[in-house]
């Protein structure tokens, strides 16, 4: 097992090298440069960024500059954004890295606790009313756009009722300690149901089916037979087998979580990973963009070795040699 | 739990439906009729004295906290020489202060100095400073100062840390030299004792005070930063670290998301009555909710509102909406000349090489153009019409409206006029031989225009497809192409050995000097327009040459004169001027409105209760 893991990590390493060519071409690739991209302003001549481009080696052939990109890596330094200036991708990163994890965990967590009951409920009284129901609730979660779901609940929770605030991650940065806590989680319920609300509907047809299914099993029926009390045939025997689907999903639930979800961060102005993303490919801030993408693939193959691991724990005739 | 689902299901479904049923309410808002009391931009000014008269009695009060909104968050770069964007001058306007200010009538009035006078052929100004001017961290604001400011942006290291304000060092004496390194003496700008500072400009200066309004930064606290490494310092990007002399000190931030402004108790010109400001980054989408009830008490530019929102925000009651022309306009450029693909190549601007653009080569067609493009329907004339809902006006002259040099009479107003302009097009021997409804060129060959334009600004974005149905009427057929977004739009409308023809971008004007050469010079590289008209370029020159240029009735007269050559040569056709809509609520009071700026003195805000 420890073997199998260690090699799976050793692979990550040529991958992540093959990734960073692959974006770094395509990023490349891409028509404008940081530069060209700025507000127009009559004051500020072309030959300032001229020069600023020449500074920046981004007059030089592209495979110069991905070794001069990739030997700063190798040096530990993901370099300095282009346009926040003076600044280290690091620092950017680390800024925005708390929210989105804040964030995707707690929406993560809503999508859970109101997916997998509704889904096993729903699997076993299928096609009754309350079936029918959750899934038109689960489908028009999927349906309704983010924005607009994120626009009603400000309006309602925020605007006209006062529950919760509207904007932003925290209200001081002189609170602490609990009261922090607290003040974070009231931020976060609104973009969190915004984000979790939505994803729950595939979760639950998953929960759904899977448990459908593994509750039309042999082994299942030979349980009920032996007398076994349904809740112990629902909570011994079926959810354990109809857990790895979700485990499947919840391990590439990881990259997406880190890499952050734009639409909901801008309508609730909660800085994360995914503004700044988007923000850097629009401005061609090719060291931010770079840097995302390599914690977006290492998050991903982790997610997915970690899923890996997880089905042989939940089933014990999954082995890895 | 499970039994409350369909509960939770029926609440979903009011949530959804309430949130459509209000959406549909204000829409309905949308549609009524204009509020009397609404104000237009001619009497804003009227208005704003009468409301300060009627609160004279209770008098300003001391205390409280306002919060201001803006739709984007500064890239954190908080140093007046580095800094780029609008969202940073949000904050910098409050903290940092130059010596010379603009008023209401855009003239320059002492500030950081209290007066300055020039020697004879304007080559030299000397400032004499206000005494007693303290920074926020206590020490004395002092000639060494404004020195350091230019010395550090006129440093060799200066660009390629990120710097873009050369402009304003460019003309001072021995720039070149201390630029490129060649002498350590900075000769530009020199001090005489504590409060006498002179600058000393190459050749005669015909608006030196332009170049001393830079704001000025804190000698004592960079001296010891190597100029390359400033942006990096925590003097540049930190509360509390980052100096100025202003009203308000940068005291606290909650990065991208608050920046909160402190008074300072020690300001020049009286110790602020707020107790402070605090910008808030608010999406876009919820800034009017906010603003209704009271969590936001005012927006300005970059933004504002949006002009399809001005008559929602008009009926809240408790907010002033100020609307006033924008300094700067949306175009439709001509390609007049192409460039070639070695000049592309080598990044040359040599009007020599250039390939003159046959489809697009006569004025006269330009002008026929301009008349068939409804511009007056673009911005609209009133709520629901146009683009604009009417919150703007076309315009003929590429110079800002509030300058002085700003010459109406003297552009030609292209008015809209299908039939002239088909007549016009006829004339010249632009007629439709196919039979297939568009016009061919004098040779009979097809003439078709290409329209480039970028995104992101929105009402710019759509009013590219009414343009081509405007001068498709006029039997102009126009290739519309696929939008761009501006990072790579601009690289395609500088690189032009390409088909371009039309294409659109606006300008965001300078409220100090309006010599526009910047823009419409033949070598400008933001000359988009390959415009080359030896009279344009010799009229420019004119009107900044020493010594007649120091007499601004002088330039006055010969901007007029190349506002006429410019509305007739036509490189572009001028589509509006946007209004710029600020609003705040109500219970401020003491805020002056400028043309440019609403945050001039604002150590006289105070909140009334």
């Amino acid at each position: 097992m420890y073997q199998y893991i260690i090699r799976r990590f050793l692979i990550f390493i040529p991958m992540l090298i093959a990734l960073s060519i692959i974006v770094f071409g395509l990023a490349k690739a891409a028509p404008g440069d940081p530069f060209s991209g700025k507000i127009l302003d009559p004051e500020v001549g072309m030959e300032v960024y001229e020069k600023q481009r020449a500074e920046l080696g981004l007059d030089k052939p592209v495979p110069v500059q991905y070794v001069r990109w990739a030997s700063k890596i190798a040096q530990g330094s993901f370099g300095e954004s282009i346009t926040y200036k003076g600044r280290s991708v690091e620092s950017l990163i680390k800024e925005r890295f708390l929210n989105t994890v804040y964030l995707g965990l707690f929406a993560l967590f809503i999508t859970l606790i109101v997916a997998l009951p509704i889904g096993i409920y729903s699997a076993r009284r299928p096609y009754s009313l309350i079936d029918y129901g959750t899934t038109t609730f689960g489908f028009f979660g999927l349906a309704v756009p983010n924005f607009f779901f994120g626009l009603v609940v400000i309006y309602l929770f925020s605007i006209k009722l006062g529950w919760f605030p509207a904007q932003g991650t925290i209200s001081s940065t002189k609170l602490t300690g609990i009261a922090e806590f607290k003040d974070r989680i009231h931020h976060l319920v609104l973009p969190g149901l915004t984000l979790g609300l939505a994803s729950t509907a595939s979760y639950m047809r998953y929960m759904r089916s899977e448990v459908m299914d593994v509750l039309g099993s042999d082994f299942i029926r030979t349980a009920k037979a032996k007398g076994m009390s349904a809740n112990n045939v629902l909570y011994k025997h079926t959810l354990r087998n109809a857990m790895i689907p979700i485990i499947t999903l919840l391990g590439m639930e990881l990259g997406p979580l880190l890499g952050g979800a734009i639409i909901t961060e801008q309508v609730f102005n909660f800085p994360g990973i995914g503004t700044l993303f988007i923000g850097s490919v629009i401005n061609r801030d090719y060291p931010v963009v770079m840097a995302i993408t390599l914690l977006l693939g290492v998050a991903i193959l982790v997610g997915n070795l970690l899923a890996d691991i997880f089905y042989s724990v939940v089933d014990p005739r999954i082995r890895y040699d | 739990m499970l039994k409350q689902l369909p509960h939770r299901f029926a609440l979903l479904l009011v949530v959804l439906m309430v949130g459509i049923v209000l959406a549909a309410c204000n829409n309905d808002g949308d549609a009524e009729p204009a509020d009397a009391t609404e104000a237009k931009p001619e009497d804003v000014t009227k208005t704003e004295p009468a409301e300060e008269d009627a609160t004279e009695e209770a008098g300003p009060k001391k205390g409280g906290t306002i919060v201001g909104a803006m739709y984007s968050a500064p890239t954190g770069m908080f140093n007046p020489i580095f800094y780029e964007e609008a969202y940073e001058s949000n904050i910098l306007d409050f903290t940092h202060e130059g010596l010379v200010t603009q008023n209401e009538k855009l003239e320059f009035v002492a500030s950081l100095a209290e007066k300055w006078e020039t020697n004879e052929d304007q080559t030299e100004i000397t400032f004499f400073l206000r005494e007693g001017v303290k920074w926020h961290d206590g020490e004395d604001f002092t000639a060494e100062d404004v020195v350091y400011t230019y010395q550090a942006m006129s440093d060799p290291d200066y660009e390629m840390a990120g710097g873009v304000r050369v402009n304003y060092v460019a003309p001072l004496l021995g720039y070149e030299a201390y630029q490129s390194g060649e002498t350590d003496e900075f000769a530009g700008v020199v001090a005489d004792g504590d409060y006498k500072v002179t600058f000393k400009f190459t050749e005669p200066n015909v608006s030196p005070l332009y170049y001393a309004s830079f704001p000025i930064i804190p000698k004592h606290v960079f001296k010891d930063i190597a100029v390359k490494d400033i942006t990096e310092a925590a003097e540049s990007k930190e509360p509390g670290k980052v100096i100025g002399t202003g009203p308000f000190k940068f005291a606290d931030m909650i990065e991208r998301e608050q920046y909160i402004l402190e008074r300072n108790e020690d300001y020049w010109q009286g110790a602020p009555l707020l107790d402070s400001v605090v910008w808030k980054v608010i999406a876009q989408s919820v800034m009017i909710g906010l603003l209704e009830k009271g969590e936001i008490d005012f927006v300005a530019s970059p933004g504002g509102i949006a002009p399809a929102d001005h008559d929602i925000v008009a009926d809240f009651g408790n907010i002033n909406i100020i609307e006033q022309a924008d300094f700067g306009y949306q175009l439709m450029g001509f390609k007049l000349n192409h460039r070639t693909t070695a000049d592309v190549d080598s990044g040359a601007v040599t009007p020599e090489n250039w390939i003159p653009n046959k489809k697009l080569s006569d004025p006269k067609v330009r002008q026929a153009i301009a008349h068939a493009v409804n511009r007056q329907g673009l911005v609209g004339t009133g709520h629901g019409e146009g683009l604009l809902h009417g919150r703007g006006q076309p315009i003929n002259s590429p110079i800002a409206q509030q300058m002085w040099a700003y010459d109406e009479s003297a552009a030609t107003n292209y008015e809209y006029d299908v039939d002239k302009a088909g007549k016009l097009l006829d004339e010249l021997g632009y007629k439709d031989v196919t039979g297939d409804g568009f016009r061919e060129d004098p040779e009979g060959k097809e003439w078709i225009l290409n329209l480039d334009y970028p995104t992101g600004n929105e009402l710019r974005e759509r009013s590219a497809p009414i343009i081509q149905s405007d001068l498709e009427k006029a039997g102009i057929k126009v290739n519309l192409r696929q939008p761009a977004e501006m990072s790579v739009y601009v690289p395609g409308l500088t690189n032009d050995n390409t088909d371009w023809d039309l294409y659109l971008i606006g300008w965001s004007l300078s409220s100090t000097d309006p010599d526009p050469s910047g823009l419409w010079a033949t070598r400008a590289g933001y000359n988009f327009s390959r415009w080359n008209n030896p009279k344009s370029e010799e009229l420019m020159q004119k009107a900044v040459k020493a010594p007649e240029a120091f007499d601004q009735d002088y330039r006055k007269q010969v901007y007029a004169e190349w506002q006429k050559l410019y509305s007739e040569d036509l490189p572009a056709l001028l589509l509006y001027a946007q209004n710029s809509l600020w609003a705040y609520n109500d219970r401020i009071q003491g805020i002056k409105i400028l043309p440019s700026t609403m945050y001039q003195d604002s150590h006289e805000w105070w909140i009334e209760e």
